[in-house]
């Protein structure tokens, strides 16, 4: 079984952000770049079905992301992963989720794959649209927010996270997942792995190779960003000592009546 | 180019999402802008019940199935009764709340209509033919106005609580949809399981109550927080320390890693106020917090912050509240 996760290579949470005011896009460079938090668990995820299910199952990892991401990509390989193809062309800047959807479908396709797993959302843009949108340009069902997944014969159950609970999902291969946290802590790699890493391939595919027949970048995006803003840092807090219980709720009660919360 | 606005309509056995009630009020305030109608599709099971509740809100059809295969086949039914109503109602906006099924319905119906998405919208204008989406991304720290191009569908998630919900009756039309045919269910819904008992989700709630590993164990969870949140009108959060505890399900995390809210009002306890947690609900409209030490990052950009134990504070707060209310009942 082939099982591609896909990466999306983010800003660290921690570093300061910048967008240029020129092409209203985030500044990439001279930042750290790091695995969004959530693809870890999908990493996580799809290395733990491949101990259970042994044999000849496989985890490939997919990044559209400028080549200068190849660093933060053989991190997942440290991690256990077998190859990583990485779909990076200057064409693809300024795609939108549209855009990308679309082109990491056609990219997907030609490195096949009978299960695809995709964190839930992606931690810049809080969009979690992406994954959805590849489903419906692959063809393939999409279990959202799986946990507990378990797979034989090309049959597949999991657990659906909802809101309020879970529901037991059951389908067929090839598909698309997302997956929770509920997958298990993602693994660190290893000595042996991140000495491993070094050899494995990290293919790196170019526009050229996917024939699209719809246009992508700045100029197939279906949306387009007018402004970015600062969004003005919230205040220092008013910090109140609380001699006792009932001070401190006082305190609190009264900044709530104060702000019309009561 | 005038364009309709349709409203995905999420609801349980037909008792309607509260952001639901948004999403209609900002479709009216949004059709009128654009010159087109308000529509709102509503499927599944209690579809009928729910078009009487959005019955109160000023949109010009609710559009409804309670086709079976809804709630037995997981998105593929949701998502063909989404587009048939789209492809007859002509070029559209699609409204849908971002939750955790809202955005799982939005990034397909993009790709089916082949639009553009904007995610996290807190706020939509209209510039002469455009309309324009503001979000704020990168954990809260950028406002991003996003503007759809000339296409003849566009999508857009909603943050709940970004927008009011006011109620008037206009006596929409209820219309039935005809089942798309030839279509075929990948997934099966083989069984439903509630873990937690709060109806609102977390990510609606307009009142959160957070609690982390200042909090020491599981039960403070379900003697502190939830009397507290239940007489706010609210629900109960958690760090990512308190999920990792396995003292709350991570379906109630707070974070980078977890959830983002934006209630009106933010409460923890126990908190520390990590630039991880921070991310995930920063834009709320009031921040409170209760901690032991008044040199936590919190203070850096909570509102007020008590030092104290929250032990002692919770219970004392709960019942002042309550009295008010009662008070004011
Ligand atoms: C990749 C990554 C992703 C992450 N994602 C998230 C995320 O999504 N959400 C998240 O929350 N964190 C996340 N974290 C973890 C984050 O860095 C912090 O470790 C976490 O938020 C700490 O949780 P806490 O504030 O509950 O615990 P602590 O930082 O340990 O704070 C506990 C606080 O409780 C106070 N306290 C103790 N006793 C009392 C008392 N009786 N009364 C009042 N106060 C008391 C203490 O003074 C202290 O400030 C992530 C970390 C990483 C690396
Ligand atoms: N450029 C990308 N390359 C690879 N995977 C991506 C990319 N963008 C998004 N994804 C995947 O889609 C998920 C959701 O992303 P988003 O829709 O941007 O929130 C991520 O967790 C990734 O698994």
């Amino acid at each position: 079984m082939k099982i591609v996760v896909t990466v999306k290579l983010v800003p660290d949470t921690n570093a300061v952000k910048r967008i240029d005011p020129a092409t209203k896009r985030l500044v990439r460079t001279g930042v750290e770049t790091v695995i969004n938090p959530f693809d870890e668990y999908a990493i996580e995820a799809a290395l733990a079905l491949k101990e259970k299910l042994g044999g000849d199952t496989t985890v490939t990892i997919f990044t559209m992301a400028a080549e200068s991401g190849k660093e933060v990509v053989r991190k997942a390989l440290a991690m256990g992963a077998d190859d990583a193809v990485m779909l990076s062309d200057a064409g693809l800047e300024g795609s939108d989720v549209w855009a990308s959807a679309y082109a990491m479908a056609q990219a997907l396709k030609k490195i096949g794959f009978d299960l695809i797993i995709c964190g839930a959302l992606a931690e810049d843009g809080n969009t979690g649209g992406l994954p959805n949108a590849l489903s419906e340009y692959l063809g393939v069902p999409a279990l959202t927010n799986a946990r507990h997944i378990e797979i034989s014969d090309a049959k597949v159950k999991a657990q659906r996270e909802t809101d309020s609970g879970y529901q037991v999902v059951t389908g067929a291969l090839p598909m698309l997942m997302t997956v929770t946290m509920a997958v298990g802590e993602p693994r660190y790699a290893s000595l042996k792995g991140i000495m491993g890493a070094k050899r494995k391939t990290t293919a790196v595919m170019a526009l050229s190779e996917l024939g699209l027949e719809k246009a992508v970048g700045t100029g197939g995006a279906k949306t387009e960003v007018v402004e970015i803003a600062a969004r003005p840092a919230r205040g220092k807090a008013r910090v109140e000592e609380a001699a006792d219980g009932p001070a401190g709720a006082k305190i609190i009660f009264d900044f709530l009546k104060e702000r019309k919360l009561l | 180019m005038t364009r309709n606005v349709i409203i995905f309509v999420e609801h349980k056995a037909g008792h309607t999402r509260k952001v639901t009630f948004e999403l209609a009020t900002e479709a009216r305030a949004l059709a009128d802008q654009i010159g087109g109608r308000a529509l709102a599709v509503a499927l599944g099971n209690g579809a009928s019940t729910v078009a009487q509740a959005l019955g109160k809100y000023p949109l010009d059809e609710i559009h409804i199935s309670e086709d079976p295969d809804v709630d037995r086949f997981l998105l593929d039914p949701t998502v063909d009764y989404l587009e048939a109503v789209a492809r007859s109602a002509g070029p559209s906006i699609v409204l849908v709340g971002n939750t955790m099924m809202g955005r799982d319905v939005a990034g397909r119906i993009a790709a089916r209509l082949q639009a553009g998405l904007t995610s996290d919208v807190t706020g939509i204008r209209v510039e002469g033919a455009r309309v324009e989406c503001i979000a704020p991304k990168l954990g809260g720290n950028t406002i991003t106005t996003c503007a759809f191009k000339e296409a003849p569908y566009g999508v857009v998630t909603i943050r709940p609580n970004a927008f009011a919900a006011a109620s008037l009756e206009t006596g929409a039309q209820v219309v039935q949809i005809a089942k798309p045919a030839g279509k075929s269910y990948a997934l099966t819904i083989e069984a439903e399981v509630e873990e937690a008992s709060d109806e609102m989700g977390l990510e609606e709630a307009p009142v959160v109550i957070a609690g982390g590993r200042g909090l020491g164990g599981p039960e403070p969870f379900d003697t502190l927080l939830k009397p507290l949140a239940q007489a706010l009108g609210g629900t109960v959060g958690a760090s990512r320390a308190a999920a990792d505890a396995g003292w709350v399900p991570y379906s109630l995390q707070i974070g980078q890693t977890g959830k983002v809210v934006s209630p009106q009002l933010y409460l923890c306890a126990g908190i520390s106020g990590a630039i991880q947690h921070k991310v995930g609900m920063q834009t709320a409209g009031t921040i409170v917090a209760i901690n032991k030490d008044g040199s936590v990052p919190i203070g850096e950009f909570a509102d007020l912050l008590v030092v104290g134990d929250a032990f002692k504070i919770l219970p004392e707060l709960t019942q002042l509240v309550q009295e008010s209310k009662a008070a004011h009942a």
